[in-house]
Order: C-alpha cells, then sequence, then structure tokens
C-alpha cells in the first residue's frame, strides 16, 4: 500500500456542517441529516440539485432498511449520481470522506455530501449477528463496554496502566465540551481528577466517565475537487492529504495482544504517505468510543513507545494551546456520540479548526490535523476497522 | 407501579457451520475447528480457516483446559443478566492455542488471578441449550 492516491492533494472539503448532540432529539435519522445539509447548502450557496454524489453512514436507528440510502435521498431531494452506503461504526465518517476523494478523482460526480446521522434515542438495535449473538452475548460478553474491560486489564498488567493519566485525558476533554456548544448539554460541567477517580465502575477496570453517551446527532462535509472548489469561489478550504484504512487487523494470530490494532499499520502509514512524522502533527483528533482508546492510538501511531502512552498524556499539555491539542471540542466522550455517525464528532471538529472558527478554543496556527475512526470491536481483537487521515490548509 | 418485563438471557442461534459445536456442547464435550494444512485450531467455529482460507477443517475436542489471561468485572446489567450481575468475564487462552471468553463459576473478581487454570463447564440455558463458561482447575 505504497501509493497515496491523495498526493496532488486536490481534493478539498469545503464546508462542515453540525448540529447539536442531544439525548433525546425526537427526531428521525433523515430528519437530523436534513438539517445538516441545510447547514451546508447555505455556508456554501449551492443548492440540492448541484450535488451528484452521497456518502452516508447506516444509522443504527435504520438498521433493517435496506433500502436506507436511496430513501434518504428522496427525503432530502437528492440526485446523487454516486452514492455510498458505509457501515464500518466509527470509521464511516472518514472512511466516507476517502471514497468521495476516490469516486471525485475517477470523474463519477463533482460535489460529494458526506452526511452522517444517528438517531440513538429512536431505536439501537442491540442484534448484531453471527458469533457475537451465538459465542459472545450468552456468555455475558455483551458489546465494546465489557471488550474494552479485558482489553485495559490486558494492557494494565502489561504496562500498568496509570489511572491519572486517563483522568487528565478526562479533564482536557472536557473543558473542550464547556466552550462547545454543540456537545450534548448534560456533559458541560466541569470535570475534576477526583470526580473522575471516583467515577461509577462499570466493567472493571473501566469507568463510567471512560464511556461514551450515546446520543443524537448528525454531521458532516462537502467535498470536491479543488478545481471545483475555485471556480464556486471557495473562501476556505481543507485538504485531503493522505488517508489508510485496515479492517479485520490480523486475523490470522490466534492469541494477540488484544490492544494491538490496525493503527500501528495505518497510523504510520498515512503519516509516510502525507510525508511528515508525529513531530509535525499540529493537532490530533482521535476517535474515542473510550478514553484508553486514545492511549492505544497514541502508542501504536507512535507519539509514545508502547507502555509510555500514561506518561505521554500525564506530561503533555493537551489543551488547545498545548504541544499536542487533542479533541478541543471535547471529543466523543465530552461531547457525546451520535450513534454511527459519531466519526463525525472529531471529523467535524478538525475541519472546524483548519477553518479558523473554533473560537475560544481555537488551535494557534494548526496547519494540519490527524484524524482516526474505530469501528467495531470483535472477538477478543482489535479494533474491526482502523482509519487514518491527514487534513491540510 | 409495573414491573417491567424483563428479556430473557440470550440462547446461541446454531447455524450449519456451528451445529457440531452445539451438539457436542449437550454431551459436554468443548469441540475447536482444527485447520490440518495449517496444524492451528481456530474458535469460534468459521465457514472456512482463518490460516489457510480452505474450508476443509476438522472438529477436535479440546481438552478444555487453559489459563486466564484477562478479566473484567461485569457490573452493569446487561441483557437477560440482571439478576447475575455482578459476575466475572474472563479471556482464557486454551491448551490449544485459542482464547475464548467465558464467564468465571465460583470465581471472585479478586480471586481471579492472570496464569489461573481454568478448565471448561456448562451452564444450563433455557430450553435443551447448554453454553460454555470456565471454573477452576485444580
Amino acid at each position: 500500500m505504497g501509493g497515496n492516491y491523495l498526493a496532488e492533494k486536490d481534493i478539498v472539503i469545503i464546508a462542515y456542517g453540525e448540529i447539536k448532540n442531544e439525548l433525546r432529539s425526537g427526531k428521525t435519522a433523515p430528519e437530523l441529516a436534513s438539517e445538516v445539509m441545510v447547514q451546508l447548502l447555505g455556508k456554501t450557496g449551492l443548492t440540492n440539485c448541484d450535488i451528484d454524489g452521497l456518502a452516508i453512514n447506516l444509522p443504527g436507528a435504520e438498521v433493517g432498511n435496506s433500502f436506507y440510502s436511496n430513501i434518504l435521498a428522496d427525503n432530502l431531494g437528492l440526485q446523487p449520481r454516486w452514492l455510498q452506503l458505509t457501515e464500518i461504526g466509527g470509521c464511516a465518517v472518514l472512511g466516507n470522506i476517502a471514497r468521495a476523494a476516490a469516486a471525485l478523482k475517477c470523474g463519477m460526480c463533482d460535489i460529494v455530501l458526506c452526511l452522517n446521522s444517528d438517531a440513538s434515542s429512536r431505536r439501537h438495535p442491540t442484534t448484531v449477528l453471527n458469533y457475537r449473538t451465538e459465542f459472545q452475548e450468552p456468555a455475558g460478553y455483551h458489546g465494546p463496554l465489557v471488550a474494552f474491560g479485558l482489553m485495559t486489564d490486558a494492557y494494565d498488567q502489561k504496562y500498568s496502566l496509570k489511572q491519572e493519566a486517563l483522568g487528565h485525558l478526562a479533564i482536557t476533554q472536557r473543558n473542550g465540551a464547556l466552550v462547545n456548544e454543540n456537545a450534548v448539554e448534560n456533559l458541560r460541567k466541569p470535570l475534576t481528577m477526583e470526580n473522575y477517580l471516583n467515577s461509577r465502575m462499570m466493567s472493571d477496570p473501566i469507568r463510567l466517565l471512560d464511556c461514551v453517551m450515546r446520543c443524537d446527532g448528525a454531521n458532516g462535509v462537502l467535498v470536491t475537487t479543488i478545481d471545483r472548489a475555485k471556480a464556486l469561489g471557495a473562501q476556505k478550504m481543507v485538504r485531503l492529504a493522505a488517508y489508510s484504512e485496515i479492517t479485520n487487523y490480523d486475523p490470522t494470530t490466534a492469541l494477540p495482544e488484544p490492544f494491538e490494532s490496525g493503527f500501528q499499520v495505518v497510523g504510520p502509514e498515512a503519516l509516510r504517505k502525507a510525508g511528515i512524522t508525529v513531530g509535525h502533527i499540529d493537532m490530533f483528533h482521535p476517535y474515542d468510543d473510550f478514553l484508553i482508546a486514545i492511549l492505544f492510538q497514541l502508542e501504536q501511531i507512535g507519539f509514545c513507545k508502547r507502555g509510555e502512552g500514561s506518561d505521554f498524556l500525564l506530561n503533555t499539555d493537551l489543551s488547545p494551546k498545548g504541544k499536542l491539542p487533542i479533541n478541543t471540542g471535547g471529543g466523543q466522550i465530552s461531547a457525546g456520540q451520535p450513534g454511527l455517525a459519531g466519526g463525525g464528532v472529531n471529523t467535524v471538529e478538525a475541519v472546524r479548526q483548519l477553518f479558523g472558527e473554533a473560537g475560544s478554543r481555537q488551535v494557534p496556527n494548526a496547519k494540519n490535523a490527524l484524524v482516526t475512526g474505530i469501528g467495531v470491536v470483535p472477538y477478543f481483537r482489535n479494533w474491526g476497522s482502523s482509519v487514518a487521515m491527514v487534513l491540510e490548509n | 407501579m409495573a414491573i417491567p418485563e424483563r428479556k430473557p438471557r440470550p440462547i446461541p442461534t446454531p447455524t450449519r457451520t456451528t451445529t457440531p459445536f452445539w451438539e457436542a456442547a449437550k454431551e459436554g464435550r468443548f469441540l475447536l475447528q482444527y485447520d490440518p494444512a495449517a496444524g492451528k485450531y481456530q474458535f469460534w467455529p468459521r465457514p472456512l480457516s482463518v490460516y489457510s482460507g480452505r474450508p476443509q477443517l476438522e472438529w477436535r475436542q479440546s481438552s478444555g483446559r487453559g489459563k486466564l489471561a484477562t478479566r473484567t468485572n461485569v457490573r452493569v446489567a446487561l441483557r437477560g443478566f440482571e439478576d447475575i450481575v455482578p459476575f466475572v468475564l474472563a479471556a482464557v487462552d486454551m491448551e490449544e492455542g485459542v482464547r475464548v471468553v467465558g464467564r468465571l463459576i465460583g470465581i471472585s473478581y479478586e480471586e481471579a488471578k492472570p496464569g489461573m487454570k481454568l478448565k471448561v463447564c456448562w451452564e444450563q440455558l433455557p430450553g435443551d441449550a447448554r453454553f460454555f463458561a470456565f471454573e477452576r482447575d485444580a
């Protein structure tokens, strides 16, 4: 996977949209998505008739709807000539931007709406068939929470996890949510180390404050070619510099370390394709379903060595003005996880930062961002899908 | 006040691939798929070997013995486990070189130490289904 199809940096994001994450919005996934589309059209002056590409996530609330992408297009008055439904969990958002870039470079469409939404409060199907229902759930090995309990125990046995390191991360991200109007309102309260350490154990050693809170929400971006962006008179644009994706990492290792993931492949690979190293990254917007997932990514992408994640977190200023700003809007942990649109929380925040529109949490002189996605937790391996994208302005 | 109806503990639904596993489970035997080309076992049962991509797999009986790799104390009431929480779930490295996750029976979270010897035992589920769990192996 040596080549970089984004090397010319001629595919750009010209607008981002996001609505406020809410616990019980009372809206459907298409309704939530429509609000983001309205934002994007408003920002660019485009109409629904100008959009000829549509890439969407499969909302949990729409699982079982075999024709969802068509039905959504119909709801939105869109007539896409290129249509993509992606269901790689939290990787769907970045995965769709990457797929849109490929479609644009192939000339299959000119302007792609990458649109993500989920109405988790309406319906969140808990049944994933195949080995999960047959070999996991009857054992009580049920969902990401328990899997992350087992995974974190494995890491702790090998490297001794420092709880305060995750506490530091929790507080940093919470500070981002305090100044992020799109964060779930319930989470916009200051957090102390004591709050973190005293939060309820869910599946030892995972605490309540290690986990995301699922909510309703939507987000999206418009992706096009740089030539088209200029012709449209786009005032701001973010370039796609590199992307790497892997699914079902390392299937032939029977006894893997459960915290080792595809990030050790896609992290260094995306940076190499972009021609940079970790030292050049101005800010990191990692997917965060659990806080520990950020620590795993830091180590495996190469920000620090294996086992040094705790010390790295404790010794690094992760705030917007710090050495390595992380998830400046609160991440999903503190802004909420809008179901299977969750990958858009960190992605949109990275674009917002690169547009210079992050207000009081703006990262000074941010020229690039590393954004990641995590999708699916398989049977005692990590993760189903891992993706990394480098964005530049 | 109405008591919300509880969903039952999930029970496995065998497929064409997994039926031999569950039939053997009824007799207390824990089967693993073995790929003779690769000389390796795999768990959970799949339609082909993850090592060679070949469908020529054999069913072999596991010793049922292994060692605790990692564990977690599940405290949240998962569907069908409301009356069981907290319970200890462990990943067990079996003698055959595969990892199996199951509930620990008769072992507290404090007692569940990495490396401790465990063996497969069986829990009776509703109907005639049995599901694997682990207990101490003296």
